[in-house]
């Protein structure tokens, strides 16, 4: 048994794979690798390691222990990026034209990775117009409070506030004195309108004061309201932090304010973006997100698809932490930070060209990379190959794994949503009307029963009145998007 | 191709929900021992009448099951005339099942408040899971969502972690 291989991949199955495909497997390759049917050296090598991984996989005794020693001694140590994939089909047909397969992508950080907390350098841009007046401005000086009282002494903070224009109420310091700071929050005093671009500027000028390649650099930007004329200039802010490792976490409060410039930000940045639609949540949301920063052990996640001569990836969506389209027009998508405990969930969907032999073909390679400012090496990265069996006859009994056939039941809600809305964009109200209701029926199934009262009467009101509320339209946007996040499964050993 | 049985627009081969209005969409041939038509596969909750037993064929196969619940050994017998849904309830969000599992230590066991159905068709009682978290088992095998998979006496059907003997009369 050596630990520094890994059987699993050897046999091309899943670590959970049963005795029985793993028998099926083996027997697959020791007709492909045999030395009486391969003459190449190549093959005489791998054959040994095929013999070598079965004989411990094989053995229920011996598996467990290889597992075990495995998992203990943390072998590849190498990666701090762990990947694994589910495909929807392992066996695709001979001879059909086109076909779809969807793979179902869980990026995690290794679970032997020494887990020491990165410096922050947080800046939170506080928006204090006068319709933040009362409760809205009053848990929005809690959440910072809570903040103030999570950060480390070698962590930098720095409060900023805005109206018609920013003002720097707390210059990026660490050492903080958390007393005085947190008196500080208290005193933000409503007035004015919303101005978000100074806001912006003067929090990204602070957080420039901390910047080191180590520290986690974030700009939380808390808003209730639109901001008129500068919205552009917002976005290339947003995108220029993006690129000097600053992400944004964007948070709207109330219907008001600007939700797709809100999550085109906390995008372009590599952030997220959050819809709080009562004030109540404002202490939660804020505890979350440090909680989130605290833990963030890979910054600027990147993903990156190679798929084989004749598969072609359709389209690319992030699952969870919540339901997002990934731009993968260059076959390269950026995920944002990775922390511990929050793996992300990618979804892909593949189309396949007809092969007329059968074999075991390599659909695709996946490469994650990311920066680890905490690691001996840097810049870590790791692959997982798709394999797919081209057949002229699927065996019988093979089902699609359910993971993939939830995740994409809950994907194709979100796309629907999509689809309504751009029906609206484009002034086919009725498409879009139709499009909200069969969306309430799915929803209705999945047993989410606010959100799909919230389309039915979307539904209605487009239907009288040409338009959706600004409201109904923050709650099915945020809703959709929200969909994949359930409680974890129990798990079964 | 596959043709959406729902709205009709046509995908290529192995799409597993339609783009236009989500329904999910099978093979044939993937359904493995599942002697269902296809065309039966609807999403769940849509035509429902039409899954109501027939006075035809209300003859055939077994009148009612008698389920043994978990832990408690709670054993509830129910008809097999409409279909019996297997869940907790919470009428806070509308869900009424016919088998409220809320007292068998339903939450704690990771039963889901709509998890499953059991109902009969063509004279076969199938059960189908209605996309719960932690889904549902026959003799130990998850379903897969969605799709009503057939359901023997003596068979020992899971919730999550719940146990439930399965036995008609």
């Amino acid at each position: 048994m050596r630990l520094d291989k890994n059987y699993y991949d050897i046999l091309r199955v899943d670590i959970n794979a049963s005795e029985d495909e793993i028998r099926k497997a083996y027997r697959k390759l020791v007709r492909e690798y045999h030395p009486d049917v391969n003459h190449s050296p190549e093959a005489a090598r791998l054959f040994q390691e095929i013999q070598e991984a079965y004989e411990v996989l094989s053995d229920p005794k011996q598996r467990r222990r290889y597992d075990h020693l495995r998992e203990s001694e943390g072998v590849d140590k190498s990666s701090a990026i762990s990947l694994r994939a589910i495909v929807s089909h392992k066996q695709l047909l001979l001879g059909i034209e086109e076909q779809a397969l969807y793979v179902l992508l869980d990026i995690a950080p290794a679970t032997d990775l020494p887990v020491s907390r990165l410096p922050l350098n947080l800046c939170l841009v506080l928006d204090r117009s006068t319709s933040m007046q009362g409760m809205r401005l009053q848990q929005v000086k809690e959440g910072a409070r809570q903040i103030i009282d999570r950060l480390n002494p070698d962590d930098a903070l720095a409060l900023v506030v805005f109206s018609d224009r920013a003002e720097v109420i707390l210059p990026s310091q660490k050492n903080i004195d958390k007393a005085m700071a947190k008196s500080i929050a208290s005193t933000i005093q409503p007035s004015g309108g919303t101005e978000m671009l100074q806001g912006l500027l003067a929090g990204l000028h602070e957080l420039e004061k901390h910047r080191t390649p180590e520290s986690v650099n974030h700009l939380i930007l808390l808003t209730d309201g639109q901001t008129y004329g500068d919205e552009q200039e917002c976005l290339e802010r947003a995108q220029w932090a993006g690129m000097n490792q600053i992400s944004l976490t964007t948070m709207g409060i109330g219907s008001d304010w600007n939700e797709q410039l809100l999550d085109q930000m906390a995008a372009v940045s590599g952030g997220t973006s959050v819809y709080i639609d009562s004030p109540r949540k404002v202490v939660d949301v804020f505890k979350t997100t440090i909680r989130n920063l605290s833990s963030v052990v890979a910054r600027e996640l990147t993903m990156s698809i190679n798929p084989a001569n004749g598969v072609t990836l359709v389209e690319a969506f992030q699952l969870v932490p919540y339901i997002q389209r990934l731009d993968v027009r260059a076959e390269k998508a950026v995920l944002g930070p990775l922390a511990t405990g929050q793996g992300k969930s990618i979804v892909l969907e593949f189309r396949i060209k007809s092969e007329s032999v059968p074999s075991n073909k390599r659909v695709a390679r996946i490469t994650v990379e990311g920066d680890l400012p905490g690691q001996e090496s840097r810049r870590s990265w790791e692959w997982i190959d798709i394999f797919a069996e081209f057949v002229p006859s699927r065996d019988t009994g093979v089902a699609i794994p359910p993971p993939i056939v939830t995740a994409l039941g809950k994907l194709a809600i979100f796309k629907m949503q999509e689809k309504a809305m751009d029906d609206l964009a484009q002034g086919r109200i009725s498409a879009a009307t139709q499009r909200l209701e069969t969306m309430a029926t799915r929803l209705l199934n999945l047993g989410e029963t606010d959100l799909a009262r919230a389309a039915l009467l979307e539904a209605g009101r487009l239907a009288r009145t040409g338009d959706l509320s600004a409201e109904g339209r923050k709650k099915i946007r945020y809703g959709t998007r929200a969909l994949s996040i359930l409680p974890k499964e129990i798990r079964r050993d | 191709m596959i043709k959406c049985p729902f709205c009709g627009t046509v995908h290529v081969d192995n799409t597993l929900f339609c783009s236009e209005c989500g329904t999910y969409l099978l093979e044939d041939d993937r359904r493995g021992t599942d002697p269902l038509g296809t065309d039966e596969i609807g999403w769940v909750g849509e035509g429902e009448e039409e899954h109501e037993v027939s006075p035809v064929t209300q003859g055939t196969g077994p009148l009612g099951i008698r389920l043994k619940i978990g832990d408690s050994g709670r054993v509830v017998e129910a008809s097999l005339s409409k279909a019996i849904h297997l869940g907790r309830l919470d009428p806070a969000s509308d869900v009424f099942p016919e088998l409220d599992l809320t007292n068998d230590n339903g939450l704690e066991k990771g039963v889901s408040r709509r998890h499953a159905r059991i109902l009969k068709r063509e004279g076969v009682v199938v059960v189908e899971d209605l996309g719960s978290i932690n889904g549902t088992f026959i003799n130990g095998k998850r379903l897969a969502p969605y799709l009503p998979e057939v359901l023997h006496p003596g068979d020992q059907l899971q919730l999550g972690k719940l146990l439930i003997e399965v036995e008609f009369f």
